[in-house]
């Protein structure tokens, strides 16, 4: 990704994942099998339920597999809020997420040892998945360019750009604003889209602010040459 | 062929089908499964083939052949598979086999990719010869008949993958299992878009009312799908709101139990003018998208489901659905947002009442549910993920694959 972003002038070229899932073949009946579990599956797994919960249309209550899983199945709603606490992009690395999924499980355990089992057909099933990454045959040269193209591309673009770059590249930045930045040399720009808390927003939601950054930036500009802003 | 989804499937969809058919272009893909008519298999099929063979791959489908003592056994087998207690001795499982043999003999089994639906022509896997070998269970194995589940283990480790519709289906009985929902295919005659004149048309032609609500199910005559519990909530919300009930059923060449169910059905009816029992005949999918269009609400209350596309294809025509919280249904509706989730009779009929009385919730249900099959129920989508698992056997690729 690095030579479709660095560099002043250069172009951004849009890509896309879109991911199929995979069983792990393990399952967990209640909170210490997922404790155990969770201690042990593969690092794919624990990204997949916790970074790419972003990938989904975000109508569930919680912020990644296993505190919905904790709230819903087990109806553990305090262990759920903890759980949902735990930011994937703010811990920098999926061995991290690990470690604090455990300590919280951990904790709440001491509190509560005997968990109930969930029911039948209702247990915690791991995943991993295969992720394909493509560019969609789309780029833009200045921000006009990149508001129309923001209208047209994926949830998949936007997940692939704005949340997957995060664990990507170096700083744990995200691609949009690194472009900005590296090749339209607009850091103030870059900044206020830097702001936007990942954590707290849908794709749906993503795209919304970006686009109004974007434009406003725009009409700023077409006002500064003396052209009718949109 | 692919050119016709554009504005309608998901554009990522249609980039990497192009991207993974690029790669497995002139490759031969052959599936196999036990009925050419009836039941979501055979729908899928009939429209998937034509999509491969557009982009390039030498797509062909094979149905095995069996007699009525094989189909007999297969249906037990799905049952067990399906949680239900049933016999199955050895020289059933000796026929099963036997059959299969004789279909190996007779079918040409050479290709780059083997997909074998369901557990029927699961034995063919013992006379692989080349290329990748999947098999797809397309029913509901979170709660099977210990000893069936095993013997159908055997033949399932043979494959290189499995594929599953949901994640609890998955049962450790091969390497690589994956979960792919199936799909629907918004071009064909059951989901296309249709006049209001031609739903009217079928309509008058099959007999159902149109000045009153209709509330409708679609499925085979199959205990599974629970159709007196369907007649009874109907019964409960009739004392409140005066609508139709429609079922509507196809008969399908490997269940033999449909008849015996459709009776007792008809039976339960009791002769009440305003319940509808249609048994409508194999390809009757116009008229089916027809009853769904004309729908206020459609329901799916299954007891044990595979998958239940017939839920994804009412959400397609915009309509409100519930469905019973079994096998892929939870999937496709989010209670309260792309539809309801019922767990009893009484809860089939409360949600009957609520969206008969609130047009409002029912339309823009009905809206979302609608853009939520868009994004993950298209026959697009499924076709992309069967390359997928393609792709990624042949290319031993694992976590990222960049194209």
């Amino acid at each position: 990704m690095e030579e479709m972003i660095g560099g002043k002038g250069r172009p951004f070229e849009f890509r896309q994942c879109i991911s199929i899932l995979k069983s792990t073949g393990r399952k967990a009946v209640n909170l210490r099998q997922l404790r155990e579990i969770i201690a042990a599956v593969s690092d794919d797994s624990i990204f997949h339920h916790t970074y790419q919960y972003f990938l989904k249309e975000h109508i569930l209550e919680y912020t990644n597999d296993f505190a919905q899983w904790a709230g819903e199945g087990l109806e553990e709603r305090a262990l759920a809020e903890q759980l949902s606490n735990i930011d994937p992009y703010a811990c920098g690395s999926t061995p991290e997420v690990r470690a604090a999924l455990v300590a919280v499980i951990d904790s709440y355990l001491e509190g509560f040892p005997e968990p109930r089992d969930a029911l039948p057909g209702e247990e915690f099933f791991f995943n991993e998945t295969v992720t394909f990454v493509f560019p969609v045959g789309v780029w833009a040269k200045n921000l006009a360019e990149f508001l129309i193209a923001l209208k047209f591309i994926d949830n998949g673009c936007i997940y692939y750009h704005f949340y997957e770059a995060r664990t990507r590249v170096a700083g744990g930045v995200d691609d949009f604003s690194r472009w900005i930045e590296d090749a339209l040399l607009k850091s103030e720009l870059a900044e206020k889209v830097r702001a936007i808390d990942p954590f707290m927003h849908t794709t749906k939601e993503i795209r919304e602010h970006i686009s109004e950054m974007i434009l406003e930036e725009v009409n700023a500009d077409m006002e500064r040459t003396g052209v009718q802003p949109c | 062929m692919l050119e016709s989804y554009r504005g309608i499937s998901p554009r990522g969809d249609l980039l990497l089908l192009r991207k993974l058919a690029d790669h497995l272009e002139g490759k031969t893909f052959l599936h196999i499964n036990s009925t050419r008519e009836g039941g979501g298999v055979a729908e899928i099929l009939q429209r998937m083939v034509p999509i491969l063979l557009g982009l390039g791959i030498k797509a062909r489908w094979e149905v095995i052949r069996g007699d009525d003592a094989f189909f007999d056994m297969t249906k037990k087998v799905h049952n067990a598979l399906q949680g239900y207690t049933e016999v199955i001795d050895g020289n059933m499982w000796d026929h099963h086999f036997k059959v299969n043999e004789e279909n190996a003999a007779s079918l040409d089994l050479a290709a780059d990719a083997v997909l074998v639906h369901d557990p029927q022509p699961v034995p063919l896997v013992s006379f692989r010869t080349e290329g990748a070998w999947i098999w797809r269970c397309h029913i509901d194995v979170s709660n099977p008949q210990e000893d069936v589940f095993r013997q159908i283990g055997k033949y399932a480790g043979k494959f290189d993958a499995a594929i599953y519709s949901v994640s609890r289906f998955a049962g450790s009985m091969c390497p690589n299992e994956f979960i792919l929902p199936p799909s629907i295919d918004p071009l064909s005659n059951k989901n296309k878009e249709l006049t209001d004149e031609e739903i009217m048309e079928a309509a008058g032609r099959l007999g159902v009312p149109t000045d009153r609500p209709v509330i409708l199910q679609v499925s085979r005559f199959d205990r599974f799908k629970d159709p007196t519990g369907v007649i009874m909530a109907y019964r409960m919300v009739r004392k409140y709101n005066d609508c139709v009930l429609v079922l509507a059923g196809s008969p399908a060449t490997d269940d033999p139990e449909g008849a015996e169910v459709l009776n007792e059905v008809r039976d339960f009816a009791a002769d009440d003018p305003d319940i509808h029992i249609l048994l409508l005949p194999p390809f009757s999918d116009r008229d089916i998208n027809a009853l769904q269009r004309l729908s206020t609400i459609i329901l799916q209350k299954s007891l044990k489901e595979g998958f239940g596309l017939t839920v994804a294809e009412g959400m397609w025509k915009g309509k409100p659905v519930i469905g019973g919280a079994a096998g892929g249904i939870p999937l496709q509706i989010t209670h309260g947002v792309t539809g309801f989730l019922v767990h009893s009779i009484e809860g089939t009929a409360f949600r009957i009442r609520q969206l008969l009385n609130n047009n409002e919730m029912a339309v823009r249900m009905g809206q979302q549910a609608r853009e939520y099959v868009r994004r993950n129920f298209l026959i697009t989508r499924q076709v992309r993920d069967y390359l997928s698992v393609w792709y990624t056997l042949v290319s031993k690729a694992r976590g990222l694959i960049e194209l």
